[in-house]
């Protein structure tokens, strides 16, 4: 009898909390439609830097009709795919967090009942939902007018795909943490944030897929985190991979979550100990 | 008489402002250095790439890896330039949003100087090193020959790409009077720039290269320069025409930018009530 009580009372405090959540979870959907002007000006934007880059291709095309066995209609297939999955990986905790440290509101975030971090992850998610529909659609939209149609190799890559692409994601997702939970060390934080972003912008095959990168380099890049978050899932749906490598590589991405995931986990701790000892 | 008195009076502050500008290094020595090494690795990974692409394919659109350094590099040259002086204009919209241009417009100075002027962002020197290094190493390449004369156009034409640069940064930053918000497209328009300035927009098709040419002359700030200084392509002129008429776009530019915040401005109606 009681512990069906404690059970039930477990139920019940789990669902408040995740109601919690979920109302971040919205609200972030409605702060994100404020501006309608951002929506524009980041879809015009975004489509200029997709189409520019379907170009970069064709013209390299130009001269070779295959390259290493990758073909131009796989590339501009790539850029599109690379595109939608960029707006779908948008994070901005590292800001949040530094943000936060700065003004001095982190003491306070982390005294109310909720984890913070967990706030952070739903905003996250609002942002995204909010983006699917601001960006992502039109995204796709454009792409395929002017670029090409990005359909998947087969239905089994789209589903691979997928769970390659929510492994990224928490990839991502963990990462941006991490670097962001640095700046309760290093107050000055925004070259370093600067310094992440560039080289996941260029190592992770978002732009250039690393199969046209060298040897040696393709070796550092396959032990780093970057090339899992754009480069796995989208050569997936693409086609660009052997089954051996296929395993490999969605072992390694969940590695990576578990890893980040544990690391995260353990800076959380001395985060919030170093804040409730300085500012609580 | 008049007009000298001002002219001395903006140059005093300017001084004063750099003096001041060069003072935020020591203040924050540990960001500086941090800058140091963000920066450089930002554009030496993304040479390097373009590097391994090019000895993948050969070339694109008939440029060499030695000429596709030297855009590079000079790309990267006119946005540290730009940096230094221009880029409070990404941020455009917080000032807006935050009120902060009362600030300015109780100032006796021009709003658009103070805006510029009293915040030269030091940390863009940083930039300016790759830009120099991938430059020269380009130059090295294909045995470019370094006299006066190309030095002096090489200087213009910076010059001109700085204020082009410049100019679009104030148009973006200004929408946001009519916007009202607060969303920077710094990175955008970075990404937008590098495409266009680090490779040749000849490979971009008709209808594009006539928009980076006459309707958003961003074709000036690299590409045509570069095309004619190196001779590639069928460039109707010499290098010091091209470096010329490159200032004069950049000047035309930033009037015009110059007049659109005016007029912006006209909009702006502080925060609160």
């Amino acid at each position: 009898m009681s512990s069906k009580k404690t059970s039930n009372k477990f139920i019940k405090n789990f669902k408040d909390k995740l109601n919690v959540y979920l109302y971040v979870y919205k609200i972030q959907i409605i702060r994100s439609m404020a501006y309608k002007f951002d929506v524009y000006g980041n879809i015009i934007m975004q489509t200029i830097i997709m189409i520019a880059t379907a170009y970069f291709w064709k013209a390299l095309f130009n001269s070779a009709d295959s390259m290493g066995g990758v073909t131009v209609d796989t590339m501009l297939t790539y850029t599109v795919v690379s595109s939608m999955v960029s707006v779908l990986l948008t994070t901005n905790v590292e800001w949040r967090i530094t943000e936060s440290i700065k003004k001095g509101t982190i003491a306070i975030d982390m005294m109310r009942p909720v984890n913070i971090f967990k706030v952070f992850f739903a905003e996250n998610l609002g942002a995204i939902t909010a983006l699917i529909f601001q960006n992502l659609l039109p995204i796709f939209i454009i792409g395929s007018l002017i670029i090409k149609v990005p359909v998947p190799n087969n239905l089994q890559d789209g589903l691979l795909f997928i769970i390659s692409l929510i492994l990224a994601f928490l990839i991502n997702w963990y990462l941006a943490v991490i670097f962001g939970m640095w700046g309760f060390k290093v107050i000055e934080m925004s070259a370093l944030i600067q310094v992440k972003k560039h080289l996941l912008r260029l190592l992770s095959g978002s732009i250039i897929p690393i199969w046209f990168f060298p040897n040696w380099l393709r070796g550092i890049l396959e032990c780093l985190p970057f090339m899992y978050i754009y480069q796995m899932p989208i050569s997936i749906y693409v086609g660009q991979y052997t089954s051996d490598s296929l395993r490999k590589g969605l072992m390694v991405q969940l590695m990576w979550v578990v890893i980040l995931f544990v690391t995260k986990n353990y800076l959380e701790k001395r985060v919030t100990k170093s804040v409730m000892i300085q500012g609580g | 008489m008049r007009v000298f008195k001002t002219i001395s009076h903006y140059l005093r502050v300017t001084l004063a402002c750099v003096k001041m500008a060069f003072l935020i290094i020591v203040e924050y020595p540990s960001s500086i250095i941090g800058w140091l090494i963000s920066n450089p690795i930002q554009f030496i990974v993304g040479f390097a790439t373009i590097q391994f692409v090019v000895e993948q394919f050969g070339e694109i659109n008939g440029w060499n890896y030695g000429q596709l350094a030297v855009l590079y590099g000079l790309s990267v040259i006119s946005h540290a330039l730009s940096m230094i002086f221009f880029v409070q204009g990404w941020f455009m919209g917080m000032y807006v949003i935050e009120g902060e241009f009362d600030r300015y417009l109780t100032r006796p100075l021009s709003v658009l100087y103070q805006f510029f002027f009293t915040q030269i962002n030091v940390f863009g020197i940083t930039d300016l090193i790759p830009g120099i290094c991938v430059f020269i190493y380009g130059c090295y390449k294909i045995h470019f020959t370094v006299n006066i004369m190309n030095v002096l156009c090489i200087i213009i034409m910076l010059a001109g790409a700085t204020l082009i640069r410049g100019g679009v940064y104030i148009l973006l930053g200004t929408s946001s009077f009519f916007t009202r918000s607060a969303n920077d497209f710094g990175q955008y328009t970075q990404e937008i720039f590098d495409k266009t300035t680090m490779y040749p927009i000849s490979m971009y098709p008709e209808s594009l290269q006539f928009i980076l040419t006459y309707i958003i002359p961003i074709g000036w700030v690299s590409f045509y320069p570069v095309s004619s200084m190196l001779s590639i392509g069928d460039s109707v002129s010499g290098f010091p025409q091209v470096a010329g008429i490159t200032l004069i776009v950049g000047m035309v530019v930033m009037t015009i930018a110059g007049i659109f915040f005016k007029y912006g401005l006209r909009s702006y109606e502080s925060a609160g009530n």
